[in-house]
């Protein structure tokens, strides 16, 4: 577990920094168990921050969604660093974003958090619901250890786990200026079980699965948005001409979009899962995204956000690559 | 208006009697709360706390046709609203139904939109109390309403355990209980005292709260304040807060054209977007997530009210709930309230 105080002491001497100009880390969120992200621009502001197996966000995302506006007449543009704090998983979003060249290494600052696993939130709220009181949850051993209104509950750490982390192969940072914690060696592997699931299932079955729940999509697009790869200034989905997407929303533009969104992500999704937290309607987008992933894995021995120096893979092309899957 | 009671062995029954017109309930899809249309009383799941999308879809669709045009013709086909029918929206929230009261100001204001109106007008209420507040972050109380209110609605059940408590509260709702008037019996002797009982107990339940009074006349002082810089900077800019709150209203129209035929349709549209307020020109009058957040709140709290005398927020909390960065409209209030 990563030492607050330590955290707190590390993130001072950043902020500190003439050439950095702000940290993401994490703070308490307003009720319940919830973490939120913080954005910290000066040493007296570092004492919010925490980090807990409660901070599930992929902080990565902010670092190419902040605006970039207009500098005012006389003004200069600010080009001091971001500092960033990330775990295993959100660290391949920025080696992908810079594998992708949406900025130059030395633009950030990277704090990195060997982590252990966070909680699936909806798990924690759906076991303790309506808690309001701000409560805190820890690692003890294999348990997670819930503190709120003066009670203490420990949990079988399986039982709360993100899915995503039950099959993490990269819990240690792979990419950081400094490590806030001891490395955290691969506790888990992931063998696509819910992949293979899908593949088993016949056409007509796959239909009627994805129909049921992309009928429930409102089109929020908080799936894009949250998305670190997601970062196109204009993207597709908002073109009016050429409108390749419909604003109307049916199942048929809505099952273009989803297909469109898994085919931009393919050999690009590092598999930090924020698109399926984020969905208010509980769409399954992981398992779109985690076909792409295991065929990408499987036909061209590539994994996104692994490399920084790599070239993305759908940027290079070999005499020798599979082609066996073109119809 | 009577007061009557439906006994839970009847709950199926009256659902199906209700199924000769558009019924919508609350149903699952998957483990989600959707309001949907049902044509089956085994699909409704009314032990539920509130759906995640609201109700406002079925006055308010997500999306709707206006009109058919083709080419060479210079007639254009309207959208009848009348051939959707008679809608029910059976176990609705008291404040989704009172949502759909404040959005009527606007679609009724300096123009009366016929699609709208229509479907009102077509729509009966059946509002279900919440003798459990749903969720810690409703604020129902806050803003006008409570978890038993009745406005806007046209019976109003709440839940006594063994049956409902059924109370008619219009002509419209008198006639709908008349339809199901074979499953309905007179409430028994004191049911009303538990029903006032449990309604009082719901309202102390609520766990949060914020004072409004101030905040209208507030709000304009605090245009430049650091303050939504501070609170936005968080936000992703997705359409989550807005698609899933009973009053936000904005929507887009857009013709949609295949060959020689095509339709004008509206649809839902999200001021925390981008697009929203994005000119052809190129500039944006609100260019980044600050001057967005800062429109949402101000819309809600300020203009809204000033124009037509009501806060366009009913303390769902859906917003607080659903927000994946933990935007909490109640810390902004407080915010604003302090500054």
């Amino acid at each position: 577990m990563v030492d607050v105080e330590k955290l707190r002491e590390i993130a001072r001497e950043v902020v500190s920094r003439e050439d950095v100009r702000q940290l993401i880390g994490y703070r308490q969120g307003t009720y319940g168990f919830r973490a939120r992200p913080a954005f910290i621009t000066s040493p007296e502001e570092v004492d919010q921050l925490i980090f807990s197996p409660a901070c599930v966000n992929n902080l990565a995302t902010y670092l190419t969604l902040e605006e970039r506006l207009p500098v005012p007449r006389g003004q200069e543009p600010d080009l001091r660093k971001v500092a960033v704090m990330v775990k295993g998983c959100d660290s391949r979003a920025l080696v992908q974003q810079m594998e992708e060249k949406a900025y130059e290494r030395d633009r950030i600052v990277v704090l990195g958090i060997p982590c252990t696993g966070v909680v699936d939130m909806d798990k924690v709220e759906k076991r303790f619901p309506n808690v309001l009181s701000r409560g805190e949850i820890a690692l003890e051993g294999d348990k997670f250890v819930l503190s709120f209104d003066g009670k203490r509950e420990e949990v079988p750490k399986e039982e709360l786990l993100a899915d995503k982390c039950k099959r993490c192969r990269y819990p240690t940072p792979l990419v950081y200026d400094q490590l806030l914690d001891e490395e955290v060696s691969r506790f888990a592997d992931d063998d696509y079980a819910d992949v293979l699931a899908l593949e088993k299932r016949s056409a007509e079955e796959k239909w009627a699965y994805w129909e049921e729940k992309f009928s429930r999509c409102i089109r929020c697009y908080s799936c894009r948005n949250v998305c670190p790869m997601c970062y196109c200034e204009d993207c597709v989905l908002d073109r009016l001409n050429p409108q390749w997407m419909r604003r109307s929303v049916d199942i048929s533009e809505t099952t273009a979009y989803h297909i469109a969104r898994a085919y931009h992500l393919a050999g690009r999704c590092i598999q930090c899962g924020e698109c399926q937290r984020v969905c208010p309607v509980e769409i399954p987008l992981m398992e779109l995204n985690r076909k792409f992933y295991k065929d990408v894995e499987e036909l061209y021995d590539y994994e996104p956000g692994t490399d920084a120096e790599a070239p993305p893979l759908l940027a290079t092309f070999k005499v020798d690559d599979r082609e066996d899957f073109i119809l | 208006m009577a007061v009557k009671k439906l006994n839970k062995d009847k709950v199926k029954e009256a659902l199906q009697e209700l199924t000769k017109f558009r019924l919508i309930a609350p149903a699952k899809s998957d483990e989600v709360v959707v309001f949907k249309q049902i044509s089956d009383p085994e699909e409704a799941f009314l032990d539920y706390g509130n759906s995640t999308v609201p109700p406002k879809k079925v006055v308010f669709p997500q999306t709707e046709t206006l009109f058919r045009f083709q080419r060479g013709n210079p007639e254009l086909r309207e959208k009848n609203v009348e051939e959707e029918g008679t809608t029910v929206i059976f176990g609705l929230r008291p404040c989704d139904a009172r949502a759909m009261s404040i959005v009527d100001n606007l679609f009724s204001w300096d123009y009366e939109d016929p699609y709208y109106l229509k479907r009102r007008e077509l729509t009966t209420l059946v509002g279900m109390g919440c003798v459990n507040p749903p969720s810690v972050n409703c604020f129902c109380t806050s803003v006008g309403g409570e978890p038993c209110g009745t406005e806007n609605l046209d019976i109003l059940l709440i839940d006594l355990g063994e049956g409902y408590l059924v109370r008619e509260l219009t002509e419209k709702g008198k006639k709908l209980a008349e339809t199901i008037g074979s499953f309905l019996e007179d409430a028994p002797g004191g049911s009303e005292a538990k029903a006032e009982e449990l309604s009082g107990s719901a309202k102390e339940a609520v766990s949060r709260s914020i004072d409004t009074s101030g905040i209208e006349a507030k709000l304009p002082t605090l245009w430049e304040s650091p303050l939504w810089k501070e609170v936005s900077a968080a936000c992703l800019g997705c359409g989550i807060c807005t698609y899933l709150c009973p009053t936000c209203h904005c929507f887009d129209i857009q013709d949609e054209v295949e060959g020689a035929e095509g339709r004008r349709c509206r649809m839902w549209d999200s001021c925390m977007f981008r697009a929203h307020t994005l000119h052809a020109s190129g500039p944006n009058p609100r260019p980044a997530r600050k001057e967005r957040t800062r429109n949402r709140i101000n819309h809600k709290y300020s203009y809204f009210p000033g124009k037509f005398g009501v806060i366009a927020c009913v303390g769902c909390g859906r917003c607080i709930n659903l927000c994946p960065v933990n935007i909490d409209i109640l810390e902004i209030l407080g915010k604003v309230v302090e500054a």
